[in-house]
């Protein structure tokens, strides 16, 4: 049942590998351990892991760093955290990076065997998710605020553009949940709400980079050829217009005037704007947000 | 209010801020701290100038002396020289094209010289978050007249005979709106204001509402009297972050300090007002399809009628005015109609807003009175082509809904009706200048690409039709054009105009039928000989050195990205064409003219990739 699933642990204490290793391999997981950080990436590097059981303290390459990579290199790698100390600071941190669960140290075979277990049916769902349309979840403090903001609206007429827009600045994005629960939240079908989503540039369906680009392609722009500028931003950071690097740093979007055509061409980075951009110049601005 | 020797008038406008404002004014304040003058010299924050192309820019007052791209740098030096020796710093003045003399009072400045100021009267004047300052410049005395002294009949009385035309674009007479709307009965009524900018290549809305938001409101409190309003929705584009919190300040105020809300001013009218977000869509400019979006659908036109006076926004009677038209309101209704029509001409009264941009030297935004030759607007404000040894080409009026207009066509007056006749459109008052580098089938193309993919897909004509010429204009900017197909562009042209809803569809193929009435020859030059003699189009050039030119200074050499230029110093270069990218950058980089531009030497184009989804 469970052979087909490898684990890795890794802790600074020989002893903890020891012990996981044989409460688990007696419930037929497929298991090896790593006795630091660097120990794990090289580990992870040549084999597939399905899970990672990692310490968050230890010296050189702590526990926070290791998941860093992983969430970086193999998002799709199980992670769940044993910790001596589980502050309610470093949780939280785990807990924004993507962790299914974790293990307070010591810990009993039972707690051990029944987190793991847990973790495994969580990603297995996950599996089986992604080959339907992809489900994403939120955090419950999105979630509450959204519906906030959709009960502070839901009496006025006409109020589906605004409560998107709040629901954008909120998530960042609308994917097709977020449309959802405002459809059901202002008493419309998802169509309509979807229907205006599609309809207006200012939303987007797509999650943006943590430094948003934005391209004038006005008139003023087009004549003093922004185009040449675009072109090199496309190919600096790799991504077409619409796209978001690997890295998530970096998004493109052109916008068809952005009203200040003294500067022509123009470029926003989030709310900076910058004015008379070259090829040359652009390069050097993006250096400057990397 | 306190007296200071001196104002610094500091633009604090997009241009200006995106150049250096903020650092300038902060060296500006220590450096005036440090000497003991801020307590007799005062730094205010305005709205743009206009000015943009030499921000960050400085009014002193009451001298009147302008001083321009300023630097943090230069700023102790300015501080020394002007406040505590007493003359001002001619480095830092306008200096007129021979840069023989500086040109220190900004009214002599010809950028301004030409200029009548009446939509942009507190353009860089007055810090557009005080109301006190506006009111200091006779504001919200016509709103106190139109609620207390005058009938809704005065004022559109007054409003039809100043002949005052919609700046959105049209050019509809504001006040027989008013009057339709007026005669409507109902127990609703919506006064609007349509600040949803979305012409590339125009910014006078949003100047006027981040320089000066109560001339608006005041406009909207005149208007909602006028047609009997009780309540208004400032329609503002998303994108213009600035503009939207001073309004939002401005409408605080005025409904703190009873210019807005129950019984203004006294009287028994009473007038809320809203800021609605527009999502970006150009085709809410339209006014059917604005309403529908505040009703919180897709923007999408209707047909009419029945017109917004009577059915518009909630299906009550509704006013639509453009932030531009709403400016100009005060000032009639304190100064008359006689007053307002000695500017302009009989059917085009008063002055306009310009955004002037593009390959031109004094980039930004200028009021003109109506009727003034386009070449005074370009040659005398303009200061004439940026780069020196350039010719002037074309001027684009009016976005994508407008038109190319050629130099032989220069001395025209604008007004609507002359505009109207080149093919172009004054519309919202965008004015993009270009230089003989730009090719007019790749800009038909760009504005082409716009309306395509603005087009709300309503109907079939405009949906289809655009994206269809959109194809075959792309195909012969890319070496695949046809013969006849400037006669195909011109039918497809003729039956969307003839058989869309609304003015996006209406007007879209302008920029293509007036590009092609004046510059026949370059859509034939790119179709039969393969030629684009601006070199734009990558395809259809190829870049040859001229020996006689050619100094061998080796700026091209260097510049070129594919090493395709080969030569020795101080001897002619030449450049291997089978190497050649067709970037252009030899022939922006080469300072004598030597880089010619022929034909391309491809003998056969590249075959059009299949479209896959033809059918979808």
């Amino acid at each position: 049942m469970v052979d087909d699933i490898k684990i890795l642990v890794v802790d600074d204490e020989r002893v903890v590998i020891r012990s996981v290793e044989m409460v688990l391999k007696a419930e037929g997981y497929n298991i090896e351990g790593a006795s630091s950080g660097k120990d794990a990436i090289l580990k992870i590097e040549q084999h597939d892991y399905n899970l990672v059981l990692t310490d968050l303290n230890m010296p050189e390459m702590d526990g926070i760093t290791l998941i860093r990579w992983l969430r970086q290199k193999k998002p799709e790698v199980g992670i769940v955290i044993l910790t001596g100390y589980p502050s309610q600071e470093t949780i939280k941190e785990a807990l924004e990076l993507g962790i299914i669960d974790y293990v307070p140290k010591p810990f009993t075979p039972a707690v051990l065997v029944d987190v793991t277990q847990r973790a495994v049916d969580w990603l297995r769902k996950q599996v089986s998710a992604e080959e339907e349309p992809k489900k994403e979840e939120f955090p419950p403090s999105m979630i509450e605020e959204i519906d906030r903001v959709i009960k502070q609206y839901r009496s006025r007429p006409g109020s589906s553009i605004p409560v998107l827009q709040r629901c954008q600045q909120i998530v960042g994005y609308l994917p097709p949940e977020v449309q959802k629960r405002v459809a059901k939240g202002l008493n419309l079908s998802p169509a309509e709400i979807h229907s205006i989503v599609s309809f207006y540039s200012f939303f987007t369906m797509k999650p943006r980079g943590d430094h948003n680009i934005r391209v004038c392609l006005g008139t003023a722009c087009y004549v003093k050829r922004v185009e040449e500028t675009l072109n090199k931003i496309k190919a600096d950071l790799k991504i077409d217009v619409g796209d978001v690097t690997e890295d998530k740093k970096f998004s493109i979007e052109v916008v068809r005037c952005l009203g200040a055509c003294g500067l022509a061409p123009v470029i926003v980075i989030d709310e900076e704007t910058y004015g008379a951009m070259t090829p040359k110049k652009v390069t050097k601005i993006l250096e400057e947000y990397a | 209010m306190e007296k200071y020797l001196a104002n610094l008038l500091m633009c604090a406008g997009t241009g200006c801020v995106a150049t250096g404002t903020p650092k300038v004014v902060a060296a500006l304040k220590a450096e005036l701290e440090k000497h003991g003058l801020s307590d007799e010299i005062k730094v205010v924050l305005t709205g743009c100038n206009g000015f943009c192309a030499e921000g960050p820019v400085m009014l002193v007052y009451p001298e009147e002396i302008f001083y321009q791209k300023l630097t943090v740098e230069e700023i102790p030096k300015l501080v020394e020289e002007h406040f505590l020796k007493g003359r001002p710093y001619e480095k830092l003045m306008f200096k007129d094209i021979e840069k023989k003399h500086a040109i220190p009072v900004m009214n002599d400045i010809p950028f301004f010289k030409y200029q009548v100021l009446r939509v942009l009267r507190n353009k860089g004047m007055i810090d557009p978050e005080s109301l006190e300052e506006y009111i200091a410049r006779d504001g919200y005395m016509a709103a106190a007249q139109a609620v207390n002294e005058m009938t809704p009949e005065d004022i559109i009385k007054v409003m039809k005979d100043s002949g005052l035309r919609g700046r959105g674009g049209a050019g509809f007479p504001t006040g027989l709106k008013w009057e339709f709307a007026s005669k409507s009965q109902a127990d609703q009524k919506y006064m609007l204001c349509n600040g949803d900018e979305g012409d590339p290549g125009a910014f006078m809305d949003r100047s006027v509402m981040e320089a000066d938001p109560h001339s608006v409101i005041e406009g909207m409190i005149i208007g909602a009297r006028a047609i009997g309003a009780s309540k208004g929705v400032i329609y503002v584009r998303a994108e213009y972050p600035l503009a939207v919190e001073r309004l939002q300040m401005a409408i605080d105020i005025c409904l703190e300090s009873g210019l807005l809300g129950e019984n203004i001013l006294g009287s028994d009218f009473s007038f809320d007002l809203e800021i609605y977000l527009g999502a970006g869509a150009f085709v809410c400019g339209e006014e059917t399809a604005l309403m529908r979006s505040i009703e919180g659908q897709r923007g999408m036109p209707r047909p009419r009628p029945p017109f917004p006076a009577h059915k518009g926004l909630w299906d009550k009677p509704s006013v639509l005015n453009n932030v531009e038209s709403l400016a100009q309101v005060a000032p009639i209704i304190l100064n008359g109609a006689e007053w307002y029509r000695t500017l302009g001409t009989e059917k085009s009264p008063g002055s306009k807003v310009f955004a002037l941009t593009g390959d031109i030297r004094n980039v930004g935004l200028v009021e003109v009175p109506m009727g003034i030759p386009l070449k005074t607007i370009i040659y005398d404000i303009g200061g004439g082509i940026a780069k020196k040894k350039k010719k002037f080409k074309a001027v684009q009026l009016g976005g994508p809904s407008g038109g190319c207009i050629p130099e032989e066509l220069i001395n025209i007056p604008v007004t609507y009706e002359d505009i109207t006749r080149t093919g172009a459109i004054v519309g919202s008052g965008g004015m993009v200048v270009m230089d003989e580098d730009t090719c007019m089938v790749s800009t038909s193309k760009f504005f082409l690409e716009f309306t395509a993919d603005e087009s709300c897909g309503k109907c079939t004509p405009c949906r289809v039709g655009t994206r269809v010429m959109l194809d075959m204009l792309t195909d012969i900017t890319e070496g695949r054009g046809r013969e006849g197909d400037i006669e195909t562009l011109q039918d497809l042209s003729k039956d969307i105009i003839a058989t869309s809803l609304c003015g996006l569809g209406q007007t879209a193929p302008n920029p293509v039928l007036t590009t092609i009435r004046y510059f026949r020859h370059e859509y034939e030059s790119h179709i039969r000989d393969h030629w684009c003699q601006a070199g734009i189009c990558s395809d259809l050039c190829s870049f040859h050195i001229l020996d006689d030119k050619c100094k061998g200074c080796g700026l091209c050499l260097r510049g070129c990205p594919s090493n395709a230029v080969v030569g020795e110093k101080k001897k002619p270069h030449r450049i291997i064409q089978e190497l050649c990218l067709q970037c252009r950058s030899c022939y922006d980089a080469c300072k004598f003219g030597a880089i010619e531009i022929k034909p391309s030497l491809k003998k056969e184009p590249e075959p059009a990739l299949k479209d896959e989804g033809v059918t979808q």
